[in-house]
C-alpha cells in the first residue's frame, strides 16, 4: 500500500454554486473522509439588516438567480407575518402560479442539463463530452423539446415577476401587477403542447430509470431524515405545513413553519461555509435529514394533482416508500414537473388570475417578526425577519435549501465513496449501452 | 472556425448563468460556433484544466460575480491570463454586486453574524479546512483586473448577453448605450411636484403615470438604459441594480445630487424619508462608491 491519499474535485460541475469535494483515502485503502466543501458566502443575514422590510423581497432573490421566485415570495411571506398583513385572494393564486412556474422550468433544467448527461452519455463517458451541447448534437428532438419546456416556465415566470432573474412584483399585502387576460390566454394557448412534453419527459425519465435500476439501488443508497411541505398530505411548494419523516418512514413531526427553531439546527462544520441543517431534537449527524423532490414525495401522502399521483404511483411501485436511493431523486424529480404543469393549467383556468385588485391598500409596518416558508426546487427554503416599529430590519435569519441538503449530501457522498474506492462497486454495476457514445 | 469560450463564477448567484441559458432555442444557433473550455454550471472541464491552459489561448472569458474569497481573486487572475476579451459579466463584476452592500461592516462582524450568532446555530466556528479565506471587503473586478468589456445587469439579460457576444464573435465594437431607465419606460412623465416618499407597499401605483412622479423612489433617471425598463413596466420602482448611466462614477450620489433638485422638500424631510441611504440609493453598487472605498481605505489603516 501507498500513503494516504486525497481525492480532489475542483470544483464539482453541473450544480449552481460553489463546492469542491475532497476524499481521504488512508493508507490501508479505506476512505477516512468525505467533504462537501461549499467555497463561498454571502453573508445576506448581516446585510438585510437596516433595509427597509418591503424590499427584501428584492434583495433575497439574489441569494439564487437558478431559483430567485422562492425566495423572493418567502421573504415577501416572511415579512407578511411579521407586520400582520394577509394579500388578497388574487396575489396569492398569482404567487403560486409563479413559484409553480420556476418549479417547472428548474425542474426541466436540471432533469435535462444537469443530469441527463450523465445517464445519455454514461458515467464513464468521455467528462469533456458529457454534457448539454452534447446532447443538442446528438439527440437534438429532446433537446428542442427541453429547451421549449425550460422556456415556458422561465417566461411564465417572468410574466408575473416582471422577470424570471430576479422577479420583482411582490409586496407586503399582494402583488405589484395584474395579470392581464391578453398574457394568461397566450399560456393558456401553449399549455397543451408542454403538457405533451411533460408526458414524454416522464416516458424518458421511466425508461433512463428503468435502464440505471441497478446503479439507482445499488450506489448511495443510506437512510437519513426527509423534510418537506404538505397540505392535508398533499404536496405543496407555496403554503403548508412541514412533515419531518425519520429514516424507517415514519412521520416524526408535522410543524408550523413558524416554530422552526424548535426542530430545525444548524451544524457548522470545520470544511464547509454552508452549514449542515438537522433535526434538532436527535443531535448531529443522528439528525441529518434530506429536502427537495425526493424528500417531499417521500413525506407526502400523495401528489396534489390526478396525473402527478399517477407517476408517484409508479415511482413507489418501484421503489416503495421511503426512498432512500439518492439516484431516486431525479425520478421524484420528473414526478414534480408533472404537478408543476398541472398547477399551472389550474391557475390559468382560474378567473381570479386575471383580476386587477391585486393588492390591499391598507399596509401598515409594524414591530415584530415573521417567518415565510416556502418549497425551493431544491428544498425547504426559511426566511425569517425580525423588523422595528418603522418595518424596517433589525435581524435576519434564513435556512436555505442548500443547508437542509448539505449533511444528506455528505453522507451520500461517504457511502459511494467508500463502495467505489474500497469495493470497487461501480465496476460491477449492470449499466446499458450509452445512448450517445 | 468555433471561438474558444470560458465562463467563470466568482462569489455569485449565478443568474448570469441562467440568463446565457434563457436564451433557449437560440442556444442552438450559438453553440455551434462556440467551443466551451470551461463552464462549471454546464461542462465538467476542471480549475486544473483551465489552469493548464496557455495564456491568451481564450478568445472570450466571461467573468460573474465578484471577490469574497482568496480563491475568488485567483480565479479572477487566471481568467485575466488565459482571456484574450475580458467581459465584466453582470453587475457583480463591474460594480461589486448585492453582497457589496457587506462592506458597511468589518469581516469579523459579518463572520460573527452568520457563524456564530446565527438563531439556529449550535455548533458556532469559523470553517478553515478546504475553504478559502475571506477577503476583508468586496470590490469591482474591474478593480482588481483589466476588463476589455463592461455588460453589466443583475443578472444581463438574455438580449444583452447575445448582442454582447454576437459582437465579439464578428469582430464589431460593443459599446453600452447611452440612455438611461427613463428612457425605456412606458410610463407617462408630467412635471414633478414631489412632497413626500411612498414606500412601495403605500397606496395605489397608477400604471400609467411615471412612479418618481407619483412619490415612489424610481432610480430610472440614474440607472443605465439597458435592461428596457423592465421593472417600472410591472409597476415596481427601479432599485438600479444595472448600474449608473455612462460616465457616472458614483451611483448613489448622483441619485442624492438629483434628489435635491428634483424633490420639493427639506435636505431634513429628505433625510428623514430615506433612513437607509445606502440600500436606497447602492442596491447593487455600493462596493463601487467612494463611501465604502474610505470605509475601506480606513479599515486598512487601521490594521
Amino acid at each position: 500500500m501507498t500513503g494516504e491519499k486525497i481525492v480532489k474535485i475542483e470544483p464539482v460541475t453541473r450544480l449552481e454554486g460553489h463546492g469542491d469535494i475532497t476524499i481521504k483515502i488512508g493508507k490501508d485503502g479505506k476512505v477516512k473522509d468525505a467533504q462537501f466543501n461549499v467555497t463561498s458566502t454571502r453573508f445576506f443575514e448581516k446585510f438585510l439588516e437596516g433595509r427597509f422590510a418591503e424590499e427584501a423581497p428584492k434583495l433575497a432573490s439574489r441569494i439564487c438567480g437558478i431559483c430567485p421566485e422562492p425566495h423572493h415570495l418567502a421573504a415577501v411571506r416572511a415579512v407578511e407575518a411579521a407586520w400582520d398583513v394577509t394579500p388578497p385572494a388574487s396575489a396569492v393564486k398569482l404567487r403560486r402560479l409563479l413559484i409553480n412556474a420556476k418549479q417547472f422550468s428548474s425542474h426541466a433544467l436540471h432533469f435535462f442539463a444537469l443530469a441527463a448527461p450523465d445517464f445519455l452519455v454514461g458515467p464513464f463517458g468521455d467528462p469533456g463530452k458529457r454534457n448539454l451541447v452534447t446532447i443538442t448534437k446528438a439527440l437534438p428532438d429532446v433537446s428542442k423539446m427541453a429547451l421549449q419546456m425550460m422556456q415556458f416556465g422561465q417566461e411564465l415566470a417572468a410574466a408575473i415577476g416582471g422577470t424570471a432573474i430576479h422577479p420583482v412584483t411582490a409586496i407586503p399585502g399582494g402583488m405589484l401587477n395584474p395579470f392581464s387576460e391578453e398574457k394568461r390566454d397566450q399560456f393558456l394557448k401553449r399549455v397543451t403542447d408542454v403538457k405533451q412534453w411533460t408526458s414524454d419527459t416522464v416516458s424518458l425519465a421511466k425508461k433512463i430509470m428503468d435502464d440505471y435500476m441497478d446503479a439507482i439501488t445499488k450506489l448511495a443508497v443510506g437512510p437519513t431524515y426527509y423534510i418537506g411541505t404538505h397540505n392535508e398530505g398533499a404536496l405543496e411548494i407555496y403554503d403548508g405545513n412541514i412533515r419531518i419523516m425519520d429514516p424507517d418512514g415514519g412521520i416524526v413531526e408535522d410543524i408550523k413553519p413558524k416554530d422552526y427553531r424548535k426542530y430545525f439546527a444548524e451544524y457548522v462544520p470545520e470544511h464547509s461555509y454552508a452549514t449542515h441543517v438537522y433535526y434538532k431534537p436527535v443531535g448531529y449527524p443522528a439528525g441529518v435529514w434530506r429536502a427537495g423532490s425526493l424528500a417531499r414525495i417521500n413525506v407526502v401522502d400523495r401528489m396534489a394533482t390526478p396525473l402527478a399521483q399517477e407517476a408517484l404511483q409508479e415511482l413507489r411501485a418501484k421503489l416503495g416508500r421511503p426512498i432512500h436511493a439518492t439516484f431516486a431523486y431525479h425520478w421524484a424529480r420528473i414526478v414534480e414537473l408533472v404537478q408543476a404543469i398541472e398547477e399551472i393549467e389550474g391557475l390559468l383556468n382560474d378567473s381570479q388570475i386575471v383580476s386587477k385588485d391585486v393588492k390591499i391598500l391598507d399596509v401598515k409596518p409594524k414591530k415584530g417578526d415573521g417567518v415565510g416558508c416556502v418549497e425551493a426546487p431544491r428544498g425547504t427554503l426559511i426566511h425569517h425577519y425580525w423588523t422595528d416599529e418603522r418595518g424596517i430590519i433589525t435581524k435576519a435569519n434564513m435556512i436555505v435549501a442548500t443547508n437542509n441538503n448539505i449533511g444528506g449530501i455528505e453522507k451520500s457522498l461517504m457511502e459511494v465513496a467508500k463502495q467505489v474506492f474500497e469495493q470497487k462497486a461501480h465496476q460491477k454495476l449492470k449499466l446499458p449501452k450509452p445512448m450517445i457514445s | 472556425m468555433t471561438k474558444r469560450i470560458a465562463m467563470a463564477q466568482l462569489t455569485s448567484c449565478w443568474g448570469c448563468d441562467q440568463s446565457l441559458l434563457d436564451l433557449h432555442l437560440g442556444l442552438l444557433e450559438l453553440l455551434p460556433e462556440l467551443e466551451i473550455v470551461y463552464w462549471p454550471a454546464v461542462v465538467d472541464f476542471k480549475l486544473k484544466d483551465l489552469e493548464s491552459m496557455p495564456d491568451e489561448s481564450i478568445h472570450i472569458g466571461l467573468v460573474e460575480g465578484s471577490c469574497r474569497t482568496e480563491d475568488d481573486v485567483r480565479l479572477l487572475n487566471i481568467m485575466r491570463a488565459k482571456s484574450k476579451i475580458l467581459v465584466a459579466w453582470g453587475v457583480c463584476s463591474c460594480y461589486g454586486g448585492i453582497h457589496g452592500l457587506a462592506n458597511q461592516w468589518d469581516l469579523d462582524e459579518l463572520v460573527d453574524r452568520k457563524f456564530m450568532k446565527a438563531d439556529t446555530v449550535t455548533d458556532p466556528r469559523l470553517p478553515s479546512e478546504n475553504v478559502p479565506p475571506f477577503v476583508s471587503n468586496v470590490q469591482p473586478n474591474v478593480d482588481v483586473v483589466d476588463f476589455n468589456i463592461m455588460l453589466p445587469g443583475c443578472p444581463p439579460t438574455s438580449k444583452n448577453t447575445i448582442e454582447a457576444l454576437s459582437a465579439i464573435l464578428s469582430g464589431k465594437p460593443f459599446d453600452l448605450p447611452e440612455k438611461s431607465v427613463c428612457d425605456q419606460c412606458p410610463k407617462v412623465k408630467q412635471d414633478k411636484h414631489i412632497t413626500k416618499f411612498h414606500r412601495t407597499h403605500e397606496g395605489r401605483i397608477d400604471p400609467n403615470k411615471c412612479l418618481l412622479d407619483q412619490g415612489y423612489l424610481c432610480l430610472g433617471f440614474a440607472t443605465i438604459g439597458f435592461c428596457g425598463a423592465i421593472c417600472p413596466t410591472v409597476n415596481s420602482p427601479c432599485k438600479g441594480c444595472f448600474g449608473p448611466v455612462l460616465r457616472v462614477k458614483d451611483h448613489g450620489a448622483k441619485i442624492i445630487s438629483a434628489l435635491g433638485a428634483i424633490a420639493e422638500m427639506t435636505p431634513e424631510e429628505l433625510k428623514d424619508s430615506f433612513p437607509d441611504p445606502i440600500g436606497s440609493f447602492y442596491f447593487t453598487d455600493y462596493a463601487a462608491s467612494y463611501l465604502s472605498r474610505m470605509r475601506n481605505k480606513a479599515r486598512s489603516k487601521r490594521k
